[in-house]
């Protein structure tokens, strides 16, 4: 069933990060770094398509999703319409949840007071 | 010779945190924000007949502007303190992270408060997936 392949697939990644975490001087900035290039690269050898199909939502909520989302934008552009279409499809296909993301933090950090 | 006996007292003094019970609550907690966002996702396909693809965006948007306005709200640091990387990882702790590098210096203005810092923590972030993405589009593109 997909729920539990959600599950699973989505608590290995996070759990793998804590184990990292917990092991190493890294911060938890180096490792989204980190995890965002392993997504990319992973997206590379089309394994993430995979891992997509299988757990659906699991796959698409850590984020080594974006890494995922920005190779596929880059390389669908590259098939269609050589470096142009690289260079334009690179942020297309992640392009919502960038926006909503710059465009929510902007109006919350207006919105809250400033502190001390 | 001294240096040594003072670090034998800090590590016998430090309080030690379980490593394996941290590990297995971020992995409940992060498994069950994949499997609500699975059911996030089957009920817009099931109501709206959106493709996954669709779906996906809207799951990262939902995910961003809650975890976003909790932070404002001042409650997500004490979520992450409970569950670890299960909520760093997913979609909610880079929404997190930018949220709150803008909203700590939003005193010094607009333009060098806000603007400046709002991608302090999340700029690597970009960065990295950007760059090694385009090598990587590039590299396969030209060999396949």
């Amino acid at each position: 069933m997909i729920y539990i392949n959600a599950f699973i697939l989505c608590g290995l990644i996070c759990a793998i990060g804590q184990i990292v975490l917990e092991n190493t001087n890294l911060t938890p900035g180096h490792l989204n770094s980190i995890l965002v290039v392993c997504g990319a690269i992973l997206s590379f050898f089309g394994i993430y398509e995979i891992l997509l199909d299988w757990a659906g939502a699991g796959a698409s909520v850590p984020i080594t999703n974006f890494g995922h989302l920005l190779f596929k934008g880059a390389y669908e552009g590259y098939l269609e319409d050589g470096i142009t279409g690289l260079l334009n499809g690179i942020l297309s296909t992640s392009s919502g949840g960038l926006s909503v993301a710059i465009i929510v933090a902007f109006l919350v950090a207006l919105v809250t007071k400033p502190k001390h | 010779m001294k240096l040594k006996e003072y670090k034998k007292i800090v590590d016998k003094n430090s309080p030690k945190e379980d490593k394996i019970k941290n590990v297995l609550i971020s992995f409940v907690v992060g498994g069950s924000l994949g499997a609500l966002g699975e059911l996030f996702v089957k009920f817009l396909e099931a109501k709206f007949y959106m493709p996954p693809s669709e779906c996906y965006m809207y799951l990262m948007i939902l995910l961003v502007v809650i975890s976003s306005i909790l932070t404002g709200l001042g409650i997500f640091d004490n979520i992450v303190t409970f569950g670890k990387c299960g909520f760093i990882i997913p979609t909610t702790g880079f929404a997190h992270s930018m949220t709150s590098a803008a909203m700590d210096n939003n005193k010094e203005g607009f333009i060098k408060g806000i603007g400046s810092n709002i991608f302090k923590l999340t700029g690597s972030i970009i960065l990295f997936g950007l760059v090694s993405a385009f090598f990587l589009a590039l590299l396969k593109g030209v060999i396949m």
